[in-house]
Order: C-alpha cells, then sequence, then structure tokens
C-alpha cells in the first residue's frame, strides 16, 4: 500500500522533478561555471583572497532556488489533492489517514533531496578542486540553510494547500512567509552554522503541522 | 435484520444555522436506501458525516458496527466511497488508478473494471481530468465494481450525468447491488432514478425526516387528490394532508391516509368531485415536502 502511494504521488511530481533537478544541477554548474571562468582568469589564489577579505561565496545566485524548488513541489504534489476535494479518496483508503499523509511528505521530502544533492555534490566536486577545504567548507555551510529552507517552504506549502478553508489558508501563509525569512535573516555567511542543528530539528518537525490540516480536514471545517 | 448503517440522535449545524437535530435512520443489510431532500436539507452533510469527513455537532453513527471516526482501516476497505460529481484522481489515466487502487483491495476484481472501461470511447492512457463527466461516473463506478465492497455510499451520483450515462449507471449499480447482497445508501437530485433503484427511502425536509420507508410501500399509500374548487377557496387543516394547492380552480393534495379517510375529510370541506391517482416517486417527493 505504501509502494502504490509512492506511485501515485510519482505520477503528480515526475515532470516537476525532473524540471526541479535540471533548474537544480544547471543553477549549480552555471555557478561553478562563472566560477571556473574566475578561477581561469584571475588565478585561484585571487579567488581566495577576494573570498577572505570581502566575504565573498560566489554562489549567491541560489540562495533562493532551493526555497522555490520546494514550494512547487508541494504545490504540484498537494493541490491535485485538494481540487474538487479528491483528498477524500486518499483518506478513505484502508491506511491510517496520518500514515498516509506521512508517506506522502516523507517521499515529497526525499524526492526534493534528490534535486538538492545533485547541485551539492556538483559545488562539492568543483570547490574542493580549485579552494583549501576552509574555503569550500564556508562556501557550502553558508549553502546549508538555504536548502534548509527548501525543505521548510516545501513542509509549510504541504500545510498551506491541505488546509481545507481559505481564511485559515492565508493565515497559515502568512505565518509560513514569516517563519521562513529566520532562514534567510544574517547576511553574513557562516552566520548559522551553531543554529544549524536547531534549525534541522524545527524543520523536521514542520511535517507535524500537515496533520492540523489533516484534522481541520476530518472534522468537515470549510469556507 | 441486521443494521449495516446506523445513525442515532445525529444534530449538526453550520454556524447557528441548524441543518437537522435527533436525526434517527438505518439501512439493512442488503438494501439499497435512498436519502432524498430539497437542496439545504443535509443530504451531502449526511453523507460527509457517514464517510468521516465531518463530525457532527452530536449524535453518531456505525457502518459494519464501527463508530464512524474512529473506524479502522481494514473495515474502510468494506467501504465504497461515491464522492458527488464522480471525484476521482484527476492526474491518473484509466490503467494508472486501476494499478493504483488494486494495491489497497485483497479482493480487486480487475475484470469488473476493465469491462466496464470497454465501454468507454477513451484512450487507455487518457487523464481523467480530460474525460467527460459521464465518463468519468463509469471510471468512478467501475472502481467500485472492482473494489467489492461490503457497503456503498454514493453521494449525488447522477450529477452532471445525461440520460444514457444515469440509466447505464443506475441498471449497472442495480444489478451488481442486488446479485452481490450489497448494501447501498445514496443520494440523487434526480429522482426518477431512484425509482428505479432504491428500495428504501428517507424524505428529508428542513431540519427532519418527513417518511422513512420501502419506495413500493410509499408509492402504494400516497394518492394525489384533485378537485375543482371555486375562486379563493382554501383547504382548512387536516392531518395526513400534505401540501395543497390551488392552481386556476384546481385543487391538488396528497395523503397517505387510506382513500375513503381522504375522501370524507374532502367532503366535509364541500368537495364530494374528488379524482385519485397514483403517483410516482418524484411526485411523492413534491406531495411530501411541496414545491418551493
Amino acid at each position: 500500500m505504501i509502494r502504490a502511494i509512492f506511485y501515485k504521488e510519482w505520477i503528480k511530481i515526475r515532470w516537476y522533478w525532473l524540471l526541479a533537478l535540471v533548474a537544480s544541477i544547471g543553477f549549480s554548474g552555471f555557478a561553478m561555471l562563472r566560477l571556473a571562468r574566475a578561477v581561469s582568469l584571475k588565478g585561484a589564489d585571487h579567488i581566495w583572497q577576494v573570498m577572505i577579505d570581502r566575504d565573498a561565496i560566489f554562489i549567491d545566485l541560489l540562495q533562493y532556488l532551493p526555497l522555490f524548488l520546494g514550494l512547487g513541489l508541494a504545490v504540484v504534489q498537494f493541490v491535485p489533492e485538494m481540487q474538487r476535494k479528491s483528498f477524500k479518496l486518499t483518506l478513505h483508503l484502508p491506511i491510517k489517514a496520518t500514515t498516509a499523509v506521512s508517506v506522502m511528505l516523507a517521499y515529497g521530502a526525499v524526492m526534493l533531496l534528490t534535486t538538492f544533492i545533485p547541485a551539492i555534490l556538483i559545488k562539492f566536486c568543483y570547490l574542493q578542486s580549485v579552494l583549501a577545504p576552509e574555503l569550500w567548507q564556508h562556501i557550502l555551510y553558508t549553502a546549508a540553510p538555504w536548502y534548509m529552507a527548501g525543505l521548510a517552504a516545501y513542509f509549510f506549502t504541504a500545510w498551506v494547500a491541505l488546509e481545507p478553508t481559505w481564511g485559515r489558508r492565508v493565515l497559515d501563509g502568512v505565518i509560513a512567509l514569516l517563519f521562513i525569512r529566520i532562514y534567510f535573516q544574517p547576511a553574513k555567511p557562516e552566520a548559522y552554522n551553531d543554529f544549524m542543528p536547531l534549525l534541522t530539528v524545527v524543520t523536521l518537525m514542520l511535517p507535524l503541522l500537515s496533520m492540523l490540516s489533516l484534522t481541520r480536514f476530518r472534522d468537515g471545517r470549510q469556507d | 435484520m441486521e443494521n449495516v448503517i446506523e445513525c442515532r440522535n445525529l444534530t449538526h449545524y453550520y454556524g447557528k444555522r441548524l441543518i437537522y437535530k435527533d436525526l434517527n435512520f438505518n439501512v439493512p443489510r442488503g438494501r439499497i436506501l435512498g436519502l432524498l431532500g430539497k437542496n439545504g436539507t443535509g443530504k451531502t452533510t449526511t453523507i460527509n458525516i457517514l464517510s468521516g469527513f465531518l463530525q457532527p455537532r452530536s449524535g453518531e453513527c456505525f457502518i459494519l458496527g464501527e463508530k464512524i471516526g474512529q473506524m479502522n482501516p481494514e473495515t474502510r476497505r468494506r467501504i465504497g466511497l461515491l464522492i458527488e460529481g464522480h471525484v476521482q484522481y484527476q492526474f491518473m489515466n484509466i490503467e494508472q488508478i486501476e494499478k493504483f487502487y488494486s494495491a489497497f483491495y485483497p479482493n480487486w476484481k480487475r475484470e469488473a473494471y476493465y469491462e466496464l472501461m470497454s465501454r468507454l470511447q477513451v484512450a487507455p492512457h487518457q487523464r481523467i481530468n480530460r474525460m467527460s463527466c459521464g465518463q468519468r461516473s463509469q471510471v468512478a463506478l467501475g472502481l467500485i465494481l472492482a473494489q467489492d465492497p461490503e457497503v456503498l455510499v454514493l453521494d449525488d451520483f447522477s450529477l452532471g450525468l445525461d440520460p444514457g450515462y444515469r440509466r447505464l449507471f443506475v441498471d449497472y449499480l442495480r444489478e451488481y447491488a442486488k446479485s452481490e447482497d450489497k448494501t447501498v445508501f445514496l443520494t440523487s437530485h434526480i429522482i426518477q432514478d431512484m425509482e428505479r433503484l432504491v428500495d428504501d427511502c428517507i424524505i428529508m425536509d428542513y431540519g427532519r425526516i418527513l417518511v422513512q420507508m420501502p419506495v413500493d410501500k410509499l408509492l402504494n399509500d400516497m394518492h394525489r387528490y384533485t378537485a375543482t374548487v371555486a375562486d379563493g377557496f382554501s383547504l382548512g387543516e387536516a392531518e395526513g394532508l400534505y401540501n395543497p394547492s390551488v392552481v386556476r380552480n384546481t385543487l391538488e393534495v396528497f395523503s397517505m391516509r387510506p382513500q375513503e379517510e381522504v375522501r370524507a375529510v374532502l367532503a366535509q370541506q364541500g368537495l364530494l368531485e374528488v379524482a385519485a391517482e397514483k403517483v410516482n416517486l418524484e411526485d411523492a417527493f413534491i406531495g411530501l415536502t411541496g414545491k418551493y
């Protein structure tokens, strides 16, 4: 039964997943190509110098990409469930409703990570070939909360999409927006290093929000 | 006879608006029961409560002996649900949706589904969101037949269907339910379909049940009485006479009381020339609930 839910989710997200994978790899590849060009023109020592002197990380254009990928994935996965209330079909399946929703969220989160991981690997492979360990780690640590924001955006959007009433959806959306800002607060690279364990725990708790929407849906809340 | 569906003292409000209070009904095993009511009388509310998608303000419902809302998923496997508008996963095609559902039901009858699908003029890979309402209804019905549940809960199965698809749906469903001893609880806004399909009916008015009885008995007992009356005639209150109306000097009134009693009551009001006729289910429904 769990595999059947995976199958349903795959049908919904497959084209978006492919697009997200291409975008994720494409943007990371582009950022690395830009860096490679700068390295070939000015030399790696100059890049090192700029990173140390000006706190540059050279992948700024990737900052909001995971966020949008996470948001988009939740939209293509959960909005079709709410169209004409077909979520009722899912809840009528002979499986616990919380299990069904948890499986859907877990599948989506894993598929989102599969779009992030190749991009992170591309960055890792190239950066560690031209930069000192402290410098490439500096870039990847700086990007870590962006990817965490992508997961958070996915869970928040799922929460909002599964909410049965429009008024509450707007409220939940505002709360989600305010919360998402936490992932993008300090401009200083690596500012989140000490905060990351807590941010990770909080992000991994966010699927519980969808259970609130599930409860409200099953109680028959409507506009 | 064992009751497959039992609802006791159901009360529900939307905000402060009372939908119904202390509603009680049962559906015995092997019966097809149709819930009839005007718009806003609580048909979909009742279906939503029965399907576990609405918590009533008070009261409780049981299907197959289990309280709805705390139902074991295994019990849900024995219940087929048709959502209003024949909603199915729009993003799947007929092969994908069959493959998906078959994983949940051990007794899945693939051939029953594809037998019905063979009647549709759709390509196997055509997505459900590109099908007509009639085609979607057949997909939804085919999935229920393949699931082979003990109990079927169908919300407004005729919504959006043309007469051909309605007839196909009704004939298939009745044949299936009767041959397999299924229990069916359904609503429809097209009452002629109900007449062909249901054994028992519940007719609801705002906030209450007017009658719950076998359709045969209702149609046997209910009569429409007409008489020519003078301008300004108004029928006085009489027990068991429903919704009298006068249109162009013709009085029309419905009753389930024995004919001789009704004639006697009307005679007391000066109506001696009274015609009585049998009614169909739609007329009986109008007779009980009124035209407006």
